[in-house]
């Protein structure tokens, strides 16, 4: 295959990806997620089954890794209050129990292997000190609203 | 008459200190990896803006809401959260002009037409870049990076200007070896 023709196919798999797969991600830290659970965690090669049939290994391999990059760069370029809008957003779609979600993501970290290789040390270092952040903030605005909930729903039986 | 040789012996006695000071930073802040270096690139080695990174790290826009949320905790630990990023930036970027200069300085050893403007210029670039560095990594240390955008921008563009030096002197070089080839 000529060159051209690799990278015609190369970005049909990016293009693919992101208007069949990624689209149907509602959020930015969804896709890095996922993203990052296609990529084998001993070789650091990305494997699509779907992709890899109708553009071929190598291509569909260059494609997760380019959307990969991509998203992590937009979710460090967002300012620390977009960053705490994503992560509720993705606290709400994944349908977990908040609090247990945000208890395990502050534990385990996980986040730590979404991160993209070869990508600049100081970009890794500003991405996961602003998600330990977010989650901090989260789990403050959670416990400010509890904190708020006990007072209100008491009225209607105050009321009574 | 005589209070300018003793400015001049202040300032190199405060520059000293100042490398003197910080000099362990590189091993206590490095994360020890080796890459590819490109201090002509406005970017970062995978394409990203340099500048873009700096502002993101130096700016003040996320340490106003943070003051928003109105918790003493959550402001500690934004502070020292961005500390530790602005801290590995300065470290990484004076280690990395460190390394620049160690390899340009192997590779004029193997050139026979030096020019002396332009190393005195490269050196002077260096210094002043590696005294920018340290000052940065005492500032931040003492008051947070939020008020320091302006040097972290001027630092990124001497690296780049040193960039630029080096790669006319590398251009430069080569013109003048092949032009040595043709006349021998």
């Amino acid at each position: 295959m000529s060159k051209v023709a690799k990278l015609v196919t190369m970005n049909n798999a990016y293009d693919d990806l992101v208007s069949r797969t990624l689209s149907g991600l509602q959020c930015d830290l969804a896709r890095l997620i996922y993203l990052a659970s296609t990529r084998d965690y001993n070789s650091g090669m990305y494997h699509h089954e779907g992709l890899a049939g109708r553009y071929g290994a190598e291509s569909a391999r260059v494609a997760l890794r380019a959307a990969h990059k991509d998203t992590f760069y937009r979710l460090v370029s967002l300012s620390l209050e977009d960053l705490v809008a994503e992560l509720d957003n993705y606290v709400r779609i994944s349908r977990e129990a908040p609090t247990g979600l945000i208890h395990a993501w502050q534990e385990l970290e996980p986040y730590r292997v979404a991160v993209p290789m070869d990508v600049d040390s100081t970009m890794v270092q500003l991405f996961l000190s602003n998600i330990r952040l977010a989650l901090e903030i989260l789990q403050f605005r959670r416990a400010k609203a509890l904190e708020c909930r006990p007072a209100s729903s008491l009225q209607p039986l105050l009321g009574r | 008459m005589t209070s300018t040789p003793l400015l001049i012996s202040l300032a190199l006695f405060v520059a000293a200190l100042l490398l003197w000071l910080t000099r362990d930073e590189d091993n206590v802040e490095g994360d020890g990896e080796e890459r590819p270096l490109d201090a002509t690139s406005t970017n970062l080695p995978d394409g990203r803006p340099r500048a873009e990174i700096v502002f993101r790290v130096f700016s003040s826009v996320d340490q106003e809401f943070i003051a928003h949320l109105d918790s003493p905790r959550l402001r500690r630990m934004y502070q020292q959260e961005r500390r530790k990023v602005a801290l590995h930036w300065v470290v990484r970027t004076s280690r990395d002009v460190t390394r620049i200069m160690t390899a340009h300085r192997l590779a004029s050893r193997q050139t026979h037409n030096l020019d002396v403007r332009t190393e005195t210029k490269l050196f002077l670039q260096y210094l002043r870049l590696r005294l920018i560095c340290a000052l940065l990594i005492l500032l931040i240390k003492s008051f947070g990076p939020h008020f320091l955008s302006d040097l972290a921008a001027h630092a990124c563009e001497l690296y780049r200007g040193m960039g630029r030096v080096l790669a006319e002197g590398s251009l430069a070089n080569r013109i003048a070896t092949v032009e040595e080839t043709t006349t021998h």
